[in-house]
Formats: structure tokens, sequence, C-alpha cells
């Protein structure tokens, strides 16, 4: 990628961004990049928030991503470079089924996912969402190659902002929008008598189970309307 | 030209070559830079027949450092010249401009550091600027031990082993700068998850609301001095009891409760 290309998309990103502060990066990658929807995940140790998504539709995409542990999000990020799946082929369907199902049913023909990575880390993912199938143009992913970079920097620099220790404000998205399934967690955590993390798994196991979204769960446990077993006690003890 | 001359530079080329080629497999994924300036300057020896080299590089305050030299002679006459404020490699870093085969005589423009120098068996100096862009990183320099005049040619190859050092360097800043910002966005992000999964870890065992349960975490942590968050994540980590937080003494409430 040269310098004149990424000049060139983050003067488009700024304006686009600055036109919208409100709703944010998203907006600004849909424009920039001409595609039908985005979303950014900031991840870390397995959690991960989106920061920002451009439309309903495409947060509940991004949430199935983290309910199920699979989607293009994630084989980015793991892999650490572009995945493409131009449309929901039987090898796309083979990997990642429930994500495809959805995907389908939200209108969505084909999806790409970046790593938000700059020398030599990796924060991120930005997803891009198409309702027709079809690669994106070379120019649409040289775009996307720049984008992620100026991303990346946005990230770190909003975090930078931030006192020592504190999520900057323009990321708390990231934790708060599952901040129920974090508390969800620690409350099975002691339920069960299990570390919060693998209450995270009891809870996307039952979502996925009874076929409910992870964040109805979270909120059924919050309100005490639910409580997961132990498969070693009888229902309702809990640890 | 003669058969010898031929091979020698027959043999230059391919050192040439295989110095590239191995400074180029140096700058993989997790290279060390000072592994990367080690093997320049000892090449830079070999290939240019000098005596010796050093590396000059600049801090983050603009003062220059010793990073790597072939021996601890030149070690010496590198950190002489910073001492004293004077020598053919100041001069390079200060102007970003080659100092070409200064002959280190009476004559010399840095008196000191020339006789410092020629005692030390080096009567000629050849100092290359790190460079990248319009920015000047430190420099290159090269020690001879007999008054030789390098070529064009070969000047222009330690520039372009010197371009190549710097890329090494700028990469390397950048990520160790990089690594540094992620390692807070990390730390951050688990730390208010942290906080979020002991609001419910407390929540549940003293069968409270969720800002009941991030008002004991709070007091906890005030009580004992700690940070809020290293308390969450002491909690997380099941280093704190959790009873000890869900029965914390708390004072009284104040005029205006404050919703989270």
């Amino acid at each position: 990628m040269n310098a004149e290309q990424s000049t060139r998309i983050a003067v488009a990103f700024a304006r686009e961004a600055a036109k919208s502060p409100r709703s944010g990066l998203c907006a600004a990658v849909v424009d920039v990049l001409a595609v039908s929807g985005a979303g950014i995940t900031v991840m870390g140790d397995g959690q991960a928030g989106p920061v920002c998504v451009s439309s309903r539709r495409m947060a509940e995409l991004e949430d199935l991503q983290f309910t199920m542990g699979e989607g293009p999000c994630q084989d980015a990020f793991r892999s650490g470079r572009p995945v493409h799946a131009p449309s929901f082929d039987l090898s796309v369907i083979a990997r990642w089924p429930s994500f495809v199902d959805q995907a389908q049913e939200c209108g969505v023909g084909a999806v790409f996912a970046y790593p938000l990575a700059a020398n030599g880390v990796k924060i991120g993912v930005l997803t891009l969402y198409q309702d027709d199938e079809g690669e994106l143009s070379a120019a649409q992913h040289d775009d996307s190659m720049a984008l992620v970079e100026v991303l990346t920097e946005t990230v770190l620099s909003l975090q930078d902002a931030a006192p020592e220790g504190a999520l900057a404000a323009g990321l708390e998205d990231a934790v708060t929008y599952r901040a129920e399934i974090h508390q969800a967690s620690g409350m099975v955590s002691i339920q069960l008598g299990i570390p919060a993390t693998e209450a995270l798994l009891r809870i996307r196991a039952y979502a996925f189970a009874n076929d409910q979204p992870v964040g109805n769960v979270a909120a059924d446990i919050v309100a005490r309307r639910l409580r997961l077993t132990d498969d070693r006690h009888e229902p309702g003890e809990g640890g | 030209m003669s058969d010898d001359t031929r091979q020698r530079a027959l043999n230059r080329q391919a050192l040439t070559a295989t110095t590239f080629v191995e400074i180029v497999d140096t700058l993989v994924d997790d290279f060390d830079v000072i592994d990367v300036l080690t093997v320049l300057t000892s090449r830079s020896v070999e290939l240019l027949e000098a005596a010796a080299a050093g590396i000059l590089l600049a801090d983050g305050d603009g003062h220059l450092r010793v990073i790597g030299a072939s021996t601890e002679q030149v070690q010496l006459l590198e950190l002489f010249q910073i001492q004293n404020d004077e020598g053919p490699c100041l001069d390079c870093f200060n102007t970003g401009n080659v100092v070409l085969n200064a002959s280190l005589d009476a004559s010399s423009p840095w008196p000191q550091f020339a006789a410092e120098s020629a005692r030390a068996g080096f009567p000629s100096v050849c100092a290359v600027p790190l460079r990248l862009k319009d920015a000047i990183l430190g420099c290159l320099n090269l020690f001879m031990s007999e008054p030789v005049l390098l070529s064009d040619a070969e000047v222009a190859l330690a520039q372009a082993l010197a371009d190549v050092a710097s890329i090494a360097i700028v990469q390397d800043q950048a990520t160790r700068e990089a690594a540094i910002r992620e390692g807070h966005l990390q730390h951050a992000l688990t730390s208010r998850i942290a906080i979020e999964q002991a609001k419910g870890m407390i929540a549940e065992r003293g069968r409270v609301d969720m800002d009941d349960a991030f008002s004991r975490l709070r007091a906890y942590a005030r009580n004992n001095n700690r940070g809020l968050t290293e308390v969450a994540e002491s909690l997380v980590a099941g280093t704190v009891d959790v009873d000890s937080i869900t029965h914390v003494r708390r004072p009284p409430p104040p005029p205006t409760a404050r919703q989270r």
C-alpha cells in the first residue's frame, strides 16, 4: 500500500467521521468503502465487544459471532489475515453454520473481515457486510487495507487519551454493550463454583442449546429468572 | 584488470549480496535490533576493508549514544567524540552529510579527536548518516588503519548498509511503541470486564442488585486502600474471597445516592 492512498483514505474517513461523531466510525467506513454495513470489534483475551456497528442488523450478526465463537471476525483475528466470503457456498456453511443461517436471514449475501493490526499487534476486526453476493473490487480491498491502519491508530489513540488503566470513553461500548453478559458470568461463576471465563462458556452453550441470543440468556440470569444447573448437581443447586 | 583484482571484485560482490540477504533475514517478525546492527558493523568492516566500525544513535532526547562497535577500542573512540563534543561522527549527525575520508592529521578540524584516533592506529575515518526521509537517527563510522580513500562506489555501499540499518531501527521503535499501546488497551478492556464480572459475583453471593454490588466493591477497595480494578481482578482471579467483599462494612450512604 502506498502512502498516497493511506492519506486519501485517512482524509475521507476523517471527513465522514466528523459529520456524525455520534454514530461514529462505522458510518464513516460504510460511506468511504461503499458497502452495505460494517462493524468494528475490539478483541482481547477471547473477550470481545463491538465498538460500533452501522445498523441494528449488523449488531445482530456481530453479537451472534460472539455468542457462537464462530464467524469471519474470529477467523480474521486468529489468523491475522483478511477473510473473504463473497458468497455462502458449502465450504463457508461448513465453517460457520450458525453465522451463515443468521446472515441469510438478515439479508446479507457476502462478508469480509479485516484484522485491525499494525506494527505486529492485533487489537480487533473490521467486518464488512454486503447485501449482494460477490467479491469486493480491487479498489475496495486496497482501501480496506488502508482503512484498517487508520482505524487501528484511531482506536489506539482513543485509548492513549484515557486515564491510565481506564477504558477510553469512545471504547466503553465494547464492554457496556455486553455488561449483562459479564455480570451473568460472574453470577454463574459463584453458582457453579467455576471461573468466570468458564461460566461464559456455559452461558454460551445454554444459549446455543436453547436457540436463544446470548444477551437474552444473560438478562434472564441477571434478573434471576434463570439459574444454570451444574451437571454434577440436582437442578437448582448452586455451587 | 588483473586476475587478482578481478577475483577481489567478485569476492566483494558476493559478500555484498550475502550481507544484504543476511540482514533481510534478521528482519523477521521478532527481530532484535542489536543483532541487526552487530551484523551491520562486522560486515561493513569486511566489505569496505575498514579496520573497525561503530554505530551512534540518538536517544529520545537527541543525545548520541554508542549502540554498536566492532572493537572495544572503537567504542572508546566513539565515546570520546560524544564526551568532547567534537569529531567526524558528530559533524555527520549534525549536518546529515557524509564526512568523507577525513584524514586525521594536524590540519584536522577536530584536533583532540584526531590525536586520539591516530594514537589508536586509525589515521582516517569515514562517517555515513543513518537517516529516514528527513530525520537523522545517528551514524555509521568506519575507521581505517591506513590513510586510504574510499571510492564513490564504496561510499554508496556504506550508505546502502546504513539505510537498511535505519529501516530496522525505525521498525523496531514502531513495534515497541505499538506493543506498549496495545498492552494498555488490553489491560483497560480486561479490567473493565473484570469489574462487571465482580459485580455479578457479589450480587449473587449477597443477593443484592448490581448497583449495590458495585458500591460494596468500591467500599472494600476504599477500606483496604486498594484500586477498584485491582480488587475486581483479584476477585475474578480468586485471590480475594467473595465473602469478604460481600459483607464489607460500608459508610452510610451519601444524601444523594449516585447511580452507576
